[in-house]
Protein backbone atom coordinates (compact mmCIF):
# COMPACT_ATOMS: atom_id res chain seq x y z
CA UNK A 1 0.00 0.00 0.00
CA UNK A 2 1.37 3.43 -1.00
CA UNK A 3 1.76 6.54 1.13
CA UNK A 4 -1.02 9.11 0.91
CA UNK A 5 -0.49 12.71 -0.29
CA UNK A 6 -1.20 13.90 3.24
CA UNK A 7 1.54 11.67 4.63
CA UNK A 8 4.05 12.97 2.09
CA UNK A 9 3.10 16.60 2.77
CA UNK A 10 3.32 16.14 6.53
CA UNK A 11 6.65 14.35 6.14
CA UNK A 12 8.17 17.24 4.19
CA UNK A 13 6.65 19.78 6.59
CA UNK A 14 8.18 17.86 9.50
CA UNK A 15 4.77 17.57 11.08
CA UNK A 16 4.32 13.84 11.43
CA UNK A 17 4.82 11.28 14.17
CA UNK A 18 5.18 8.47 11.58
CA UNK A 19 8.56 9.58 10.33
CA UNK A 20 10.30 6.22 10.80
CA UNK A 21 7.52 4.24 9.09
CA UNK A 22 7.38 6.66 6.17
CA UNK A 23 11.13 6.52 5.66
CA UNK A 24 11.04 2.75 5.81
CA UNK A 25 8.36 2.68 3.13
CA UNK A 26 10.17 5.20 0.93
CA UNK A 27 13.34 3.13 0.95
CA UNK A 28 11.47 0.19 -0.57
CA UNK A 29 8.91 1.94 -2.82
CA UNK A 30 10.20 3.72 -5.93
CA UNK A 31 6.79 5.11 -6.81
CA UNK A 32 6.32 6.86 -3.45
CA UNK A 33 9.96 8.03 -3.50
CA UNK A 34 9.33 9.59 -6.93
CA UNK A 35 6.17 11.32 -5.68
CA UNK A 36 8.09 12.67 -2.70
CA UNK A 37 10.81 13.95 -5.01
CA UNK A 38 8.26 15.73 -7.20
CA UNK A 39 6.68 17.36 -4.15
CA UNK A 40 10.10 18.37 -2.87
CA UNK A 41 10.89 20.02 -6.22
CA UNK A 42 7.68 21.99 -5.95
CA UNK A 43 8.71 23.22 -2.50
CA UNK A 44 12.08 24.30 -3.89
CA UNK A 45 10.42 26.09 -6.80
CA UNK A 46 7.96 27.94 -4.57
CA UNK A 47 10.63 28.98 -2.11
CA UNK A 48 13.14 30.03 -4.77
CA UNK A 49 10.93 32.87 -5.91
CA UNK A 50 13.25 35.90 -6.02
CA UNK A 51 12.37 39.02 -4.07
CA UNK A 52 11.23 42.02 -6.05
CA UNK A 53 12.53 45.52 -5.46
CA UNK A 54 10.30 48.35 -4.33
CA UNK A 55 9.67 51.29 -6.61
CA UNK A 56 9.29 53.72 -3.70
CA UNK A 57 10.73 54.17 -0.26
CA UNK A 58 8.15 53.17 2.35
CA UNK A 59 10.25 54.75 5.10
CA UNK A 60 9.81 58.21 3.59
CA UNK A 61 6.68 59.15 5.58
CA UNK A 62 8.65 58.46 8.76
CA UNK A 63 12.05 59.90 7.85
CA UNK A 64 11.18 62.84 5.64
CA UNK A 65 9.15 64.74 8.17
CA UNK A 66 9.05 68.41 7.13
CA UNK A 67 10.94 70.55 9.60
CA UNK A 68 9.02 73.44 11.06
CA UNK A 69 9.70 76.70 9.22
CA UNK A 70 11.76 79.17 11.23
CA UNK A 71 9.68 82.35 11.71
CA UNK A 72 11.33 85.24 9.90
CA UNK A 73 10.50 88.93 9.79
CA UNK A 74 9.53 90.36 6.40
CA UNK A 75 12.47 91.89 4.54
CA UNK A 76 11.10 95.42 4.68
CA UNK A 77 10.69 95.17 8.46
CA UNK A 78 14.23 93.86 8.91
CA UNK A 79 15.58 96.76 6.82
CA UNK A 80 13.53 99.26 8.82
CA UNK A 81 14.89 97.91 12.10
CA UNK A 82 18.47 98.14 10.83
CA UNK A 83 17.88 101.69 9.58
CA UNK A 84 16.34 102.74 12.90
CA UNK A 85 19.26 101.30 14.81
CA UNK A 86 21.74 103.11 12.55
CA UNK A 87 19.92 106.46 12.94
CA UNK A 88 19.72 106.00 16.74
CA UNK A 89 23.45 105.33 16.86
CA UNK A 90 24.26 108.44 14.78
CA UNK A 91 21.98 110.60 16.94
CA UNK A 92 23.65 109.25 20.08
CA UNK A 93 27.09 110.04 18.73
CA UNK A 94 26.05 113.59 17.75
CA UNK A 95 24.19 114.22 21.02
CA UNK A 96 26.81 112.76 23.34
CA UNK A 97 28.99 115.96 23.69
CA UNK A 98 25.92 118.11 24.41
CA UNK A 99 24.60 115.67 26.99
CA UNK A 100 27.99 115.58 28.73
CA UNK A 101 27.93 119.40 28.92
CA UNK A 102 24.40 119.44 30.36
CA UNK A 103 24.94 116.78 33.06
CA UNK A 104 26.70 119.03 35.58
CA UNK A 105 23.90 121.61 35.21
CA UNK A 106 21.23 119.14 36.30
CA UNK A 107 20.59 119.10 39.99
CA UNK A 108 20.47 115.55 41.13
CA UNK A 109 18.53 114.93 44.37
CA UNK A 110 20.55 113.32 47.12
CA UNK A 111 19.93 109.67 48.07
CA UNK A 112 18.39 110.39 51.54
CA UNK A 113 15.94 112.79 49.87
CA UNK A 114 14.82 110.09 47.43
CA UNK A 115 14.24 107.65 50.32
CA UNK A 116 12.24 110.16 52.33
CA UNK A 117 10.07 110.93 49.29
CA UNK A 118 9.45 107.24 48.69
CA UNK A 119 8.58 106.72 52.36
CA UNK A 120 6.03 109.53 52.34
CA UNK A 121 4.49 108.14 49.13
CA UNK A 122 4.24 104.69 50.69
CA UNK A 123 2.58 106.06 53.86
CA UNK A 124 0.00 107.97 51.84
CA UNK A 125 -0.79 104.77 49.86
CA UNK A 126 -1.31 102.85 53.09
CA UNK A 127 -3.69 105.56 54.31
CA UNK A 128 -5.72 105.35 51.11
CA UNK A 129 -5.87 101.55 51.28
CA UNK A 130 -6.98 101.56 54.94
CA UNK A 131 -9.93 103.79 54.11
CA UNK A 132 -10.85 101.93 50.89
CA UNK A 133 -14.06 99.91 50.93
CA UNK A 134 -15.04 97.33 48.35
CA UNK A 135 -18.50 98.14 47.00
CA UNK A 136 -20.97 95.42 47.94
CA UNK A 137 -22.21 93.27 45.08
CA UNK A 138 -25.98 93.43 44.83
CA UNK A 139 -27.66 90.13 45.61
CA UNK A 140 -30.05 88.59 43.12
CA UNK A 141 -33.15 87.80 45.07
CA UNK A 142 -34.62 85.48 42.40
CA UNK A 143 -31.62 83.13 42.38
CA UNK A 144 -30.86 83.65 46.07
CA UNK A 145 -27.16 83.52 45.33
CA UNK A 146 -24.60 84.95 47.69
CA UNK A 147 -22.16 87.46 46.27
CA UNK A 148 -19.35 84.89 46.58
CA UNK A 149 -21.29 82.28 44.63
CA UNK A 150 -22.11 84.92 42.04
CA UNK A 151 -18.45 85.81 41.61
CA UNK A 152 -17.48 82.12 41.36
CA UNK A 153 -20.13 81.48 38.74
CA UNK A 154 -18.91 84.49 36.74
CA UNK A 155 -15.30 83.32 36.91
CA UNK A 156 -16.33 79.80 35.84
CA UNK A 157 -18.21 81.17 32.83
CA UNK A 158 -15.23 83.29 31.87
CA UNK A 159 -12.90 80.29 32.30
CA UNK A 160 -15.08 78.08 30.10
CA UNK A 161 -15.35 80.82 27.48
CA UNK A 162 -11.59 81.33 27.56
CA UNK A 163 -10.92 77.61 27.10
CA UNK A 164 -13.46 77.48 24.32
CA UNK A 165 -11.66 80.27 22.50
CA UNK A 166 -8.29 78.59 23.00
CA UNK A 167 -9.49 75.20 21.77
CA UNK A 168 -11.54 76.63 18.91
CA UNK A 169 -8.85 75.99 16.33
CA UNK A 170 -8.19 72.42 17.50
CA UNK A 171 -11.86 71.48 17.31
CA UNK A 172 -12.12 72.52 13.67
CA UNK B 1 29.70 52.13 15.99
CA UNK B 2 27.24 49.22 15.84
CA UNK B 3 23.88 49.76 14.20
CA UNK B 4 21.07 49.97 16.77
CA UNK B 5 19.09 46.78 17.30
CA UNK B 6 15.43 46.51 16.36
CA UNK B 7 14.60 46.65 20.05
CA UNK B 8 16.52 49.94 20.47
CA UNK B 9 14.75 51.43 17.47
CA UNK B 10 11.36 50.37 18.82
CA UNK B 11 12.12 51.99 22.19
CA UNK B 12 13.22 55.19 20.42
CA UNK B 13 10.06 55.14 18.30
CA UNK B 14 8.02 54.81 21.49
CA UNK B 15 9.67 57.99 22.74
CA UNK B 16 8.32 59.74 19.64
CA UNK B 17 11.37 59.51 17.38
CA UNK B 18 9.72 58.81 14.05
CA UNK B 19 13.10 58.57 12.32
CA UNK B 20 13.91 55.48 14.42
CA UNK B 21 10.78 53.82 13.11
CA UNK B 22 11.82 54.94 9.63
CA UNK B 23 15.03 52.95 10.10
CA UNK B 24 12.96 49.86 10.99
CA UNK B 25 10.88 50.38 7.86
CA UNK B 26 14.05 50.62 5.78
CA UNK B 27 15.23 47.31 7.22
CA UNK B 28 12.03 45.38 6.54
CA UNK B 29 10.27 47.15 3.70
CA UNK B 30 11.50 44.81 0.95
CA UNK B 31 10.49 41.61 2.75
CA UNK B 32 7.13 43.10 3.77
CA UNK B 33 6.49 44.31 0.23
CA UNK B 34 7.32 40.84 -1.13
CA UNK B 35 4.82 39.24 1.25
CA UNK B 36 2.16 41.54 -0.19
CA UNK B 37 3.33 41.07 -3.75
CA UNK B 38 3.27 37.25 -3.53
CA UNK B 39 -0.27 37.37 -2.16
CA UNK B 40 -1.72 40.17 -4.26
CA UNK B 41 0.33 39.84 -7.45
CA UNK B 42 -0.16 43.54 -8.15
CA UNK B 43 2.74 45.88 -7.50
CA UNK B 44 0.85 49.09 -6.72
CA UNK B 45 -1.54 47.42 -4.31
CA UNK B 46 1.31 45.48 -2.73
CA UNK B 47 3.24 48.68 -2.06
CA UNK B 48 0.16 50.40 -0.67
CA UNK B 49 -0.63 47.53 1.69
CA UNK B 50 3.01 47.22 2.77
CA UNK B 51 2.89 50.93 3.63
CA UNK B 52 -0.39 50.37 5.47
CA UNK B 53 1.20 47.54 7.47
CA UNK B 54 3.98 49.85 8.65
CA UNK B 55 1.53 52.62 9.52
CA UNK B 56 -0.51 50.17 11.61
CA UNK B 57 2.65 48.92 13.27
CA UNK B 58 3.62 52.51 14.11
CA UNK B 59 0.18 53.13 15.62
CA UNK B 60 0.56 49.98 17.76
CA UNK B 61 4.22 50.45 18.65
CA UNK B 62 3.33 51.25 22.27
CA UNK B 63 1.55 47.91 22.74
CA UNK B 64 4.03 45.82 20.73
CA UNK B 65 5.64 43.10 22.87
CA UNK B 66 9.29 44.14 22.89
CA UNK B 67 10.36 40.52 23.44
CA UNK B 68 8.98 39.47 20.05
CA UNK B 69 10.94 39.76 16.85
CA UNK B 70 9.78 42.70 14.78
CA UNK B 71 10.46 41.17 11.32
CA UNK B 72 8.22 38.10 11.54
CA UNK B 73 5.55 40.13 13.31
CA UNK B 74 5.36 42.87 10.68
CA UNK B 75 5.31 40.26 7.89
CA UNK B 76 2.38 38.56 9.59
CA UNK B 77 0.59 41.90 9.93
CA UNK B 78 1.13 42.44 6.20
CA UNK B 79 -0.11 38.95 5.31
CA UNK B 80 -3.28 39.46 7.34
CA UNK B 81 -3.86 42.85 5.76
CA UNK B 82 -3.58 41.28 2.31
CA UNK B 83 -5.98 38.51 3.23
CA UNK B 84 -8.53 41.03 4.50
CA UNK B 85 -8.01 43.06 1.35
CA UNK B 86 -8.60 40.04 -0.89
CA UNK B 87 -11.67 39.00 1.04
CA UNK B 88 -13.10 42.49 0.78
CA UNK B 89 -12.36 42.68 -2.93
CA UNK B 90 -13.40 39.17 -3.98
CA UNK B 91 -12.09 39.74 -7.47
CA UNK B 92 -9.60 37.84 -9.50
CA UNK B 93 -6.24 39.49 -9.38
CA UNK B 94 -5.21 40.78 -12.74
CA UNK B 95 -1.77 40.26 -14.09
CA UNK B 96 0.56 43.16 -13.50
CA UNK B 97 1.58 44.06 -17.03
CA UNK B 98 4.34 46.44 -15.98
CA UNK B 99 6.27 44.08 -13.81
CA UNK B 100 8.47 42.49 -16.48
CA UNK B 101 8.43 45.19 -19.07
CA UNK B 102 12.17 44.95 -19.60
CA UNK B 103 12.44 41.16 -19.55
CA UNK B 104 12.95 41.02 -23.31
CA UNK B 105 16.26 42.85 -22.89
CA UNK B 106 17.65 40.39 -20.32
CA UNK B 107 20.22 37.66 -21.12
CA UNK B 108 18.69 34.29 -22.04
CA UNK B 109 19.49 32.50 -18.74
CA UNK B 110 18.22 35.42 -16.66
CA UNK B 111 15.18 35.64 -18.87
CA UNK B 112 14.40 31.96 -18.28
CA UNK B 113 14.59 32.45 -14.51
CA UNK B 114 12.45 35.55 -14.81
CA UNK B 115 9.85 33.70 -16.87
CA UNK B 116 9.76 30.78 -14.43
CA UNK B 117 9.39 33.20 -11.51
CA UNK B 118 6.54 34.82 -13.34
CA UNK B 119 4.88 31.42 -13.87
CA UNK B 120 5.16 30.71 -10.14
CA UNK B 121 3.73 34.13 -9.28
CA UNK B 122 0.87 33.62 -11.71
CA UNK B 123 0.20 30.15 -10.30
CA UNK B 124 0.17 31.58 -6.76
CA UNK B 125 -2.12 34.40 -7.86
CA UNK B 126 -4.57 31.91 -9.36
CA UNK B 127 -5.11 30.20 -5.99
CA UNK B 128 -8.10 31.08 -3.83
CA UNK B 129 -7.23 33.79 -1.29
CA UNK B 130 -7.39 31.47 1.73
CA UNK B 131 -5.03 28.98 0.04
CA UNK B 132 -2.64 31.76 -0.96
CA UNK B 133 -2.28 33.06 2.57
CA UNK B 134 -1.53 29.60 3.93
CA UNK B 135 1.15 29.00 1.30
CA UNK B 136 2.65 32.38 2.22
CA UNK B 137 2.69 31.60 5.94
CA UNK B 138 4.02 28.05 5.53
CA UNK B 139 6.58 28.44 2.74
CA UNK B 140 7.79 32.03 3.11
CA UNK B 141 7.25 32.74 6.78
CA UNK B 142 8.03 29.16 7.84
CA UNK B 143 5.20 28.89 10.33
CA UNK B 144 4.07 25.51 11.66
CA UNK B 145 0.55 24.16 11.11
CA UNK B 146 -0.39 25.12 14.68
CA UNK B 147 0.97 28.64 14.31
CA UNK B 148 -0.96 29.13 11.07
CA UNK B 149 -4.14 27.82 12.70
CA UNK B 150 -3.69 30.29 15.57
CA UNK B 151 -2.80 33.15 13.29
CA UNK B 152 -5.78 32.69 10.99
CA UNK B 153 -8.08 31.42 13.72
CA UNK B 154 -9.08 28.31 11.76
CA UNK B 155 -9.02 24.59 12.68
CA UNK B 156 -5.79 22.65 12.19
CA UNK B 157 -7.57 20.31 9.77
CA UNK B 158 -8.43 23.29 7.53
CA UNK B 159 -4.80 24.43 7.53
CA UNK B 160 -3.69 21.02 6.32
CA UNK B 161 -6.40 20.52 3.74
CA UNK B 162 -5.99 24.05 2.29
CA UNK B 163 -2.22 23.73 2.16
CA UNK B 164 -2.21 20.31 0.52
CA UNK B 165 -4.83 21.33 -2.03
CA UNK B 166 -2.94 24.53 -2.76
CA UNK B 167 0.22 22.54 -3.45
CA UNK B 168 -1.66 20.18 -5.71
CA UNK B 169 -3.09 23.08 -7.69
CA UNK B 170 0.32 24.72 -7.94
CA UNK B 171 1.88 21.47 -9.17
CA UNK B 172 -0.82 21.09 -11.82
CA UNK B 173 -0.30 24.65 -13.04
CA UNK B 174 3.49 24.62 -12.97
CA UNK B 175 4.02 21.16 -14.41
CA UNK B 176 1.23 21.20 -16.94
CA UNK B 177 2.48 20.50 -20.50
CA UNK B 178 2.64 23.71 -22.60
Amino acid sequence: MHLTDNQLNEYLDEATNERAQIESHLSSCDECAARLSTLQSLFVEIESLPEQALTRNLAAPFTLRPSLPVPQLPTFLTLTVILQAAIALIVLIIAAPFVIQLIPAIEMPSLPNIFSQLQSQWTSWLDILSTFQVPSIPEIPILEMSSLAFVLAGVSVLWILGNGLLLRNQMK
Amino acid sequence: MNAPSDRDLILQARRGEAEAFGELVTRYQTSVFNVCYRILHERGEAEDLAQEAFIRAYDRIHIFDIEREFGPWIRRVAANLCLNHLESQKVTTEIDDERDADSAQLPEAVQEVSERSEQIRSALASLPANYRIIVELRHYQEMSYDEIANELNIPLSDVKSHLFRARKLLAEKLHAPD
